[in-house]
């Protein structure tokens, strides 16, 4: 399973980005590999508008099962995330990205539909 | 530190009057943002030096290099804005109407046509009445806010009150429901609804406050002007109990908030009211509420 974290950073100690569209960065966690990546989002941070759903199609892409953010995405890219079958879990925008993943583990945080 | 977000949906709700009160009611722990940029109006109450100015560039226009272009007619045909004009036979781009959506750039037979990065105005570091500082834009004429430059304020704002060791970002927000607003909600602590008993300013603060709820943010409200229609104001109060969001304060139609703008003050400098009163008994409320 791929869970999908906003983040400021390219590590599990960086903080997250409580912001969808406008992300820095996604850190990518594979649970099966327990391989960790990351991905550069500044291309969406330039657009005027629209970010949420040019992010949306890239989280698509990378075929993440989980998102997990501080607010969660806005109207449009959550049309496109519901069609994609994306969970999502809000409620980490505060957190580093290691706590973000042990509070949704214990299932802390906010299902967002 | 935390990020308070000022919203009303509609405008001309007071917003701006209850925003620009609460920073100087903060004074020195609060960093100011301004993502009201259609119509920012905080810097007439802040008095901002402009210490820092950069340009922004926000959005493509297209840009027709004439010493190629072979005047086949192919960008006009397809641009659906109607923003290439022929003018003395030549085509030009109306930047006015031009989106910047790229189609003709990309039928263009001999790639003469560029999509260049449009400058939308400025953005402004200052230094402000308050002894803080506030982050603010001025747009150009016909250029209009973006989600990305309501990110670029918010994210100065917040690195500002980082390095300064601030207590608290004041956020004027975006009006609408659109793009710029959910930006200037991300990472909101709180957010602040200021409305008035109009059937518009119920319709738009429950619009708005559908965005609040999908992002999981605590709210309050302050309905402003209650006592001209005493009706809508009692629906107001029903909807904010349904949704469990804070009263905060009710506040009376009063002119020293005119009288106080016309000085070029905010209500809370201005002679002791009992709206003076009320808005500082709001303040330290959100401040109880947020900490």
């Amino acid at each position: 399973m791929k869970i999908a974290f906003t983040t400021k950073g390219k590590d599990w100690d960086s903080m997250m980005d409580p912001r969808f569209g406008r992300t820095e960065f996604f850190l990518v966690y594979d649970d099966e590999t327990n391989k960790i990546n990351y991905v550069d989002n500044s291309d969406s941070t330039q657009e005027a508008h629209g970010a949420g759903p040019k992010t949306a199609q890239k989280l698509f892409d990378l075929q993440a099962d989980i998102l997990i953010t501080g607010n969660g995405p806005g109207g449009n890219a959550a049309t496109v995330l519901k069609q994609a079958g994306l969970k999502i879990f809000t409620g980490a925008g505060e957190m580093t990205v290691k706590q973000a993943y042990e509070a949704y583990k214990q299932g802390e945080l906010n299902i967002f539909s | 530190m935390k990020e308070i977000v000022i919203i009303s949906g509609k405008g001309g709700t007071g917003k701006t009057s209850v925003t620009a009160s609460f920073a100087v009611l903060g004074g020195k722990d609060v960093i100011v943002a301004d993502c009201d940029v259609d119509a920012a109006d905080m810097h007439i109450l802040m008095n901002p030096d402009y210490e820092f100015s950069e340009e922004f560039f926000s959005g493509e226009l297209a840009l027709i290099q004439q010493e190629d272009c072979i005047q086949c007619g192919e960008c006009k045909n397809v641009c659906r804005f109607d923003a290439i004009d022929i003018v003395n036979e030549k085509y030009i781009v109306n930047p006015l109407n031009c989106e910047g959506c790229g189609y003709c750039s990309k039928i263009c037979p001999t790639h003469t046509i560029l999509n260049i990065d449009l400058n939308v105005g400025n953005w402004y570091i200052s230094n402000i009445k308050t002894g803080s500082k506030m982050v603010h834009a001025k747009l150009a004429t016909g250029a209009d806010n973006s989600g990305k430059l309501v990110a670029q304020v918010k994210n100065k704002a917040k690195e500002l009150a980082e390095k300064l060791n601030k207590k608290y970002i004041i956020v004027d927000g975006s009006p609408g429901v659109g793009c710029p607003v959910v930006s200037s909600l991300s990472g909101a602590s709180y957010v602040v609804l200021v409305t008035e008993p109009t059937v518009s300013g119920l319709h738009d603060l429950k619009r708005v406050y559908e965005l609040v709820k999908k992002f999981n943010l605590k709210a309050g409200c302050i309905i402003n002007k209650f006592d001209l229609n005493k009706n809508v104001s009692d629906k107001i109060e029903q909807f904010l109990s349904a949704e469990n969001i804070d009263k905060l304060a009710k506040l009376p139609y009063d002119k020293i908030f005119t009288e106080a703008m016309t000085e070029g003050v905010t209500v809370v400098e201005y002679i002791d009211s009992r709206s003076k009163t009320t808005i500082k008994n709001t303040w330290e409320k959100i401040i109880e509420i947020i900490n």
